[in-house]
């Protein structure tokens, strides 16, 4: 066997082959495509195969079979238009053209079977197809220009299977023409023939590998892409999926986003899809939505029936659909669509479904990332107002100063020079002095509160005195306060702040009760906690308003502000001493009735909760 | 840090009021003044320091935030110069307490504070029993 021989039995393997592996796929998946392609694989080897059988053994009726396998050779230039329109479009009259060739090519080639073909008739055969194969190539070529990823490899495959043809079957007809380069014109035709087969394959129907070689870059890409993507905003991440899924597949990429709120995927550019699909949809994503898998359909119209008019109308062929889910979170869907049925393969599913999975990490980071500049910018208003609270209470001080020791003089020397009607006025001026004195130390403990440096300074106190003392100030509305302290009551104390925290319920009980009903203040120790209420028969507060109480600028609304003041500071501060004690504060109430406030605090070993307060390292 | 019998004497019903708000001079003045005392005033710790070296006083009502030398210069300074006074620090700030304790001084008074607070704590270390406490001179 010499090297030609050895090529050429190369060559004839090769088709052989690749004509099994596509029978087996159109056995598997029969389509018209596959159908195609295995027509045209097998109409060469079947040639091969009986020139090699018919070399070797003369059969009974070979001279049929011969004609056969002519008439397999001359179809070829048509199966090859054949399966290059299932790619990309044909012009019908090259279409028709090739089909009425094959009749006169293989009556010429029946003609002279064993003898010399005439001149002009080797030309035509040659010509014709020589002239489908370039017009191939060049089809092929402006379908890659114009596509990307995966289709574009496969598109520039399919041009140089056409190449390889072309130029084989010109160096056939060269060789057939001058008898002195018969021997090496055999030779380059056989390599032209094995890579035009090759390349033939790989475009047509590209094997797992080839794909995936394909496929890599492009995710490669993506992912090396993907750390910078979620300094974007959610739209433009979308968007750049889409892209590089589209790019990577060669073909069309959208992502519907779920819509919690309306229970409806999104889709902001359409590329091919409905712009909202809901529950009850038809449409294939809405069920790789709901099913949450991923789905994989050659045609949607033929299995999707029911949507098959609207599939048509966008010019939708195969689809590739996943969910995109991050761990329990819905997403979305990455649908990829197609014109044409042998873009995708059921292996691109799972490329699908990787990008899928990316986009569900990129977008749930992107969430978070949005959620965390939410709170933090949410902090930082909340901050900034605390900050302003504090600077601001911080500014009236100075000014009060002057005001409150100044009014308290002047009070004092008109007591002193028994300047008794100038007495009321300014006794006046000094107790609202005194109160606006003490709103604004209000609004600085609420301020301190919130930012964790309400200071404290625990010492060993008598709680049972503070209470005494606090319940026997001299006050409008003393005389009503039925006092009952089962004492002491020792432990470790912030004895100014207790006292303020009693003087606020006590003030709060005497103000919303009405003139003639008592005010009860107990005190006594129970399990170790020391306990105070403060009960009066008053307006009582509204349940629904219960639970907000206590919290910042709440204030029941069955309170006439006008004729009480305050801005609601009172309980806020109340708890947050109850808390920096290591104790708590509640109310039971009933409406037109009156509340009971009571507060507990822990006897021994009282600490304040939050750390980083400076209670107990201050010691004077 | 107590005051020594000898200046105690001398100065027993001087105060020194440091502060950069002249209202706070002005009222500090008004009212201790009218109770007998007799008042120097000083709006920063430069000029607080040079009025110490010519008056001695029983206490200085020290405002901590200051242009030039503020509360902080003027205690280190007091100490290197090896001079013991009682101090007060009158302060708005938050921190009244912990920067008293800071700087060594003898009490704190929170602005604002009321009169009676202020007459008490110079009472207390100008008052006429506290001069009786010194050896005489």
């Amino acid at each position: 066997m010499d090297a030609l021989q050895l090529l050429q039995l190369i060559h004839h393997g090769v088709w052989v082959a690749l004509a099994a592996i596509a029978v087996v796929r159109v056995a598997r998946r029969p389509t018209r495509t596959s159908l195609d392609i295995a027509l045209f694989f097998a109409g060469i080897a079947l040639f091969v195969i009986e020139s090699r059988v018919l070399a070797v053994v003369d059969l009974p009726g070979g001279e049929a079979l011969r004609a056969a396998g002519v008439i397999l050779v001359v179809a070829l230039p048509y199966l090859l238009l054949r399966i290059l329109d299932d790619f990309a479009p044909v012009r019908p009259w090259i279409m028709r053209a090739s089909e009425a060739s094959v009749v006169p090519s293989a009556v010429v080639l029946l003609a002279f079977q064993d003898a010399q073909l005439p001149l002009a008739a080797l030309l035509y055969v040659v010509a014709a197809f020589a002239a489908v194969a370039i017009y191939s190539a060049a089809v092929a070529v402006r379908v890659a220009r114009g596509s990307s990823g995966v289709t574009r490899s496969r598109m520039r495959s399919i041009a140089a299977g056409a190449y390889f043809l072309g130029l084989g079957i010109l160096v056939a007809g060269v060789g057939a023409v001058l008898p002195a380069a018969t021997a090496v014109a055999a030779a380059v035709t056989q390599l032209c023939a094995v890579a035009s087969a090759l390349s033939f394959f790989v475009g047509f129907a590209p094997p797992g590998p080839v794909r995936r070689y394909w496929q890599i870059p492009e995710l490669r890409g993506f992912l090396a892409r993907a750390s910078t993507l979620p300094r974007t905003g959610m739209d433009e991440l979308v968007r750049e999926i889409e892209e590089v899924a589209g790019r990577s597949l060669g073909a069309r990429a959208a992502i519907g986003l779920w819509d919690e709120t309306a229970g409806v995927l999104r889709f902001a550019r359409s590329g091919g899809m409905p712009s909202v699909v809901g529950p009850g949809s038809p449409y294939l994503v809405w069920r790789s939505f709901a099913e949450q898998s991923p789905v994989y359909v050659s045609d949607a119209a033929t299995a999707n029936p029911a949507a098959a008019d609207e599939y048509r109308r966008v010019g939708v062929g195969p689809v590739l659909l996943a969910p995109i889910t991050a761990g329990e979170r819905r997403l979305g869907v990455l649908a990829v669509t197609a014109r044409r049925e042998p873009i995708f393969a059921e292996e691109d599913l799972e490329f699908v479904r990787l990008m899928a999975q990316q986009a569900a990490v990129l977008m749930e980071s992107r969430t978070l990332i949005d959620e965390a500049a939410r709170v933090r910018a949410q902090e930082e208003t909340a901050r900034l107002k605390e900050d302003f609270v504090s600077a601001a209470a911080h500014d009236l001080k100075t000014p009060l100063t002057t005001i409150v020791a100044q009014a308290q003089l002047i009070e004092r020397r008109a007591e002193r020079e028994g300047r008794a009607g100038e007495l009321p006025g300014i006794r006046r001026l000094v107790s609202e002095t005194l109160r606006l004195s003490r709103l604004v130390e209000e609004l600085l403990d609420a301020s301190r509160l919130e930012r964790g440096a309400f200071e404290m300074m625990l010492d060993d106190a008598d709680l049972a005195a503070v209470v005494r003392e606090v319940a026997t100030y001299d006050r409008p509305g003393v005389e009503r306060i039925k006092l009952e302290v089962a004492g002491p009551l020792r432990g470790r104390f912030d004895a100014r702040r207790m006292a303020q925290l009693v003087d606020n319920l006590i003030d709060n009980a005497l103000k919303y009760s009405p003139a003639q009903s008592s005010v009860e203040v107990r005190a006594w120790s129970e399990d170790g906690l020391a306990r105070v209420a403060v009960r009066d028969a008053g307006i009582g507060i509204p349940p629904a308003e219960l639970p907000d109480l206590f919290n910042r600028f709440r204030r029941a609304s069955n309170v006439d502000h006008r004729r009480y003041g305050g801005i609601g500071l009172g309980l806020f501060i109340c708890r947050g001493i109850a808390e920096q004690h290591g104790g708590r504060i509640w109310v039971e109430t009933e409406l037109g009735r009156g509340s009971v406030f009571q507060v507990e605090i822990p006897l021994r070993g009282a600490v304040p909760r939050s750390p980083g307060l400076e209670a107990g390292t201050v010691r004077a | 840090m107590t005051s020594p019998g000898v200046e105690a004497t001398r100065a027993q019903r001087s105060v020194l009021a440091v502060d950069d708000d002249p209202s706070i001079l002005g009222l500090m003045a008004d009212i201790l003044s009218g109770e007998g005392y007799r008042v120097v005033s000083a709006s920063d710790g430069r000029q607080a320091l040079d009025l110490l070296a010519q008056e001695p006083v029983c206490v200085v009502l020290l405002d901590m935030r200051m242009p030039r030398l503020d509360g902080w210069g003027f205690a280190r300074e007091l100490r290197q110069r090896g001079q013991r006074l009682p101090v007060v620090v009158v302060t708005a700030a938050e921190n009244a307490r912990a920067w008293a304790e800071e700087i060594g001084a003898d009490a704190y008074l929170a602005k604002p504070f009321q009169l009676a607070d202020l007459l008490e704590i110079v009472e207390r270390f100008c008052g006429e029993d506290r001069s009786a406490e010194g050896p005489a001179a």
